[in-house]
């Protein structure tokens, strides 16, 4: 029983697992907005800083920058907590920056004990009206950003725009390696068949391929949601990736069109395991070659866009991310067999009236 | 007699079989002229539009895109179920497929030839680098007659063949299409492709692996 059951309990397990530790673990510290975001050269500005995921406590050591590279940063002269979740930060802007630009785009920097040091690049922007680099260099009096604290909890990145939503990681793209898995599944039990001629292969590619098409469509669901929050749209024919996967289901779905048109069984599994090698065949440069030499993509990894990994896919992200795909996988495979199953019943059942 | 040898012969015996019903090919050649006709009319004005390098790019390929899927489709239906049992035993499959994708190739250059013709007659010609646009038509060509025909012997064996041709073929001429479509643009310098090369080399390897698909699996579709 377990020996041949286990992989069930695994894919459980370790869907369980992707959902509760991806639902569970938060994001590291950030900031949500800076006001004001214009800022002149020479001022005692007032910041108010909305951070997110932070819980500031009286007493708090907490200092912030403003970053203009690694060598040069303005400390604040003094930081105040609002409230565990806003701040309120006093910096003296010297009157000559060294930059040449008339006004640049500047990170913030916040550090403390407990929250790591965290930062929003672009957050504020300073108007010089005076530029001169060298006098600049030459009386800058501040240290450059150091002694600052790591976040060492378990912790998801923060990203702007994206925010909580980077936890749709676990679940959109999982089902898509899932899909492409299971299809291939299909693709190797329609070999099977033109070998052996078994009717009960092509039971079996046909229960990949309606999972297949299931995890293509909450694929698609998954991924339409976080288009949403994200780029605030449903849908956009203006994105390769979104049509190119619309396609790939349609060449599944036309699988089952081709299916329904045969009445003799025989003629039907063998034509229909010849399309579906065909069919995954055409399916790989269409998923895997197009969006990648299209310009505009807006997802990662795509056109021109940072790949998938580095930053945005860390050590937490890939503790949850791998096994969600093989959970997926492997629970694809049992609600395949689970169709299978009864689709061998009823074909049985179906032999046992006709004799 | 070796396959090369039996898919010449076949090759020979299809355009011999054209020649003699020349209602077939002369029905695709009319087809291409009257539809391009139809987007002439249609499309009055659109020489001054600053849409006109775009809208004839999109065009020229729908035009070639159905015509091809019309010229096609009759190329296993044409023929009864013992004719074909009859090369069977006589020929590899392997030959058949392959000197109907042959065939097909050279009826689909023609047919784009001619409505680039037309199109440059009537509508007018934005191509600016004619080499380039001629390997388009060229792969395209490949592309569409290797996927078509295998597409065609797979429809052929369902009673709702001209449908099924349609539903099975589109999709999967997908890739070739946006592979073609970005040739085709840069060669009317709608916009600068800087990997130009790789884009034909892309369409060179979809042709190739689908040309293997289709040879390796059309002996499993024949057997009647």
């Amino acid at each position: 029983m377990i020996k041949k059951h286990w992989w069930k309990a695994l894919a459980v397990l370790i869907v369980l697992y992707s959902i509760i530790a991806g639902m569970l673990i938060p994001l590291k510290p950030g900031i949500l907005q800076v006001h004001p975001y214009n800022l002149e050269a020479g001022t005692s500005p007032t910041l108010i800083v909305n951070t997110y995921n932070t819980k500031f406590e009286q007493g708090d050591n907490i200092r912030a920058w403003i970053s203009i590279d690694s060598n040069y940063a303005i400390p604040a002269r003094e930081t105040r907590m609002l409230n565990n979740r806003q701040l309120s930060i006093d910096f003296d802007l010297p009157t000559f920056l060294p930059f040449v630009e008339k006004s640049k785009s500047l990170a913030l920097v916040l550090d403390e004990k407990e929250h790591g040091a965290f930062v929003r690049p672009r957050a504020i922007n300073i108007t010089q009206n005076t530029i001169d680099t060298t006098r600049a260099q030459s009386v800058w009096t501040y240290p450059p950003i150091k002694d600052i604290h790591r976040y060492d909890k378990m912790s998801f990145p923060m990203r702007g725009i994206i925010y909580e939503t980077i936890k749709n990681t676990f679940y959109h793209v999982p089902l898509w390696f899932g899909m492409v898995l299971i299809l291939l599944g299909a693709m190797i039990y329609s070999i099977k068949y033109l070998q052996k001629a078994d009717p009960f292969a092509d039971l079996r590619v046909l229960s990949y391929t309606r999972i297949g098409v299931l995890f293509g469509i909450l694929g698609c669901v998954t991924g339409s949601i976080w288009a949403k929050n994200t780029w605030g749209t449903w849908w956009t024919f203006e994105e390769i990736k979104l049509n190119v996967s619309a396609i790939a289901l349609l060449i599944y779905l036309a699988y089952f069109v081709l299916r329904s048109s045969f009445e003799d069984e025989e003629k039907r599994a063998r034509i229909s395991a010849v399309y579906s090698i065909f069919a995954f065949v055409a399916m790989v440069p269409l998923l895997f070659v197009i969006p990648r030499m299209t310009e505009a993509s807006l997802h990662p990894g795509n056109g021109g866009n940072p790949g998938f990994g580095g930053d945005d896919l860390d050590n937490s992200m890939r503790m949850v991310f791998y096994p969600a795909i093989i959970g997926w996988t492997l629970l694809g495979v049992w609600m395949a067999n689970l169709v299978y199953r009864a689709d061998v019943l009823s074909y049985k059942m179906m032999e046992k009236e006709l004799s | 007699m070796g396959t090369l040898k039996e898919t010449l012969f076949l090759i020979q015996k299809e355009m011999l079989l054209e020649w003699r019903q020349k209602y077939a090919i002369s029905g695709i050649f009319l087809y291409v002229l009257s539809t391009v006709f139809i987007v002439y009319m249609s499309s009055q004005g659109l020489q001054e539009s600053n849409l006109f390098r775009n809208a004839w790019n999109a065009l020229f390929w729908i035009v070639i895109l159905f015509a091809s899927v019309n010229a096609i489709t009759k190329s296993f239906v044409q023929e009864n179920g013992y004719r074909q049992l009859y090369y069977y035993t006589l020929v590899n499959p392997i030959a058949v497929i392959l000197s109907k994708i042959v065939y097909n190739t050279l009826i689909l250059l023609g047919m784009s030839a001619l409505s680039y013709f037309a199109f440059s007659l009537f509508i007018g010609n934005p191509v600016r680098d004619q080499q380039q646009f001629f390997v388009a038509i060229l792969l395209g060509s490949m592309g569409f007659s290797i996927t078509l025909t295998f597409i065609s012997a797979i429809a052929s064996k369902a009673s709702n063949s001209a449908t099924l041709m349609a539903i099975l073929g589109f999709p999967i001429l997908i890739p070739i299409i946006l592979t073609l479509l970005r040739l085709s643009s840069n060669a009317i310098g709608l916009m600068r492709d800087t990997s130009i090369d790789t884009d034909i080399s892309i369409l060179i390897a979809i042709d190739l692996i689908l040309m293997g698909m289709a040879l390796i699996l059309f002996p499993y579709l024949w057997r009647d």
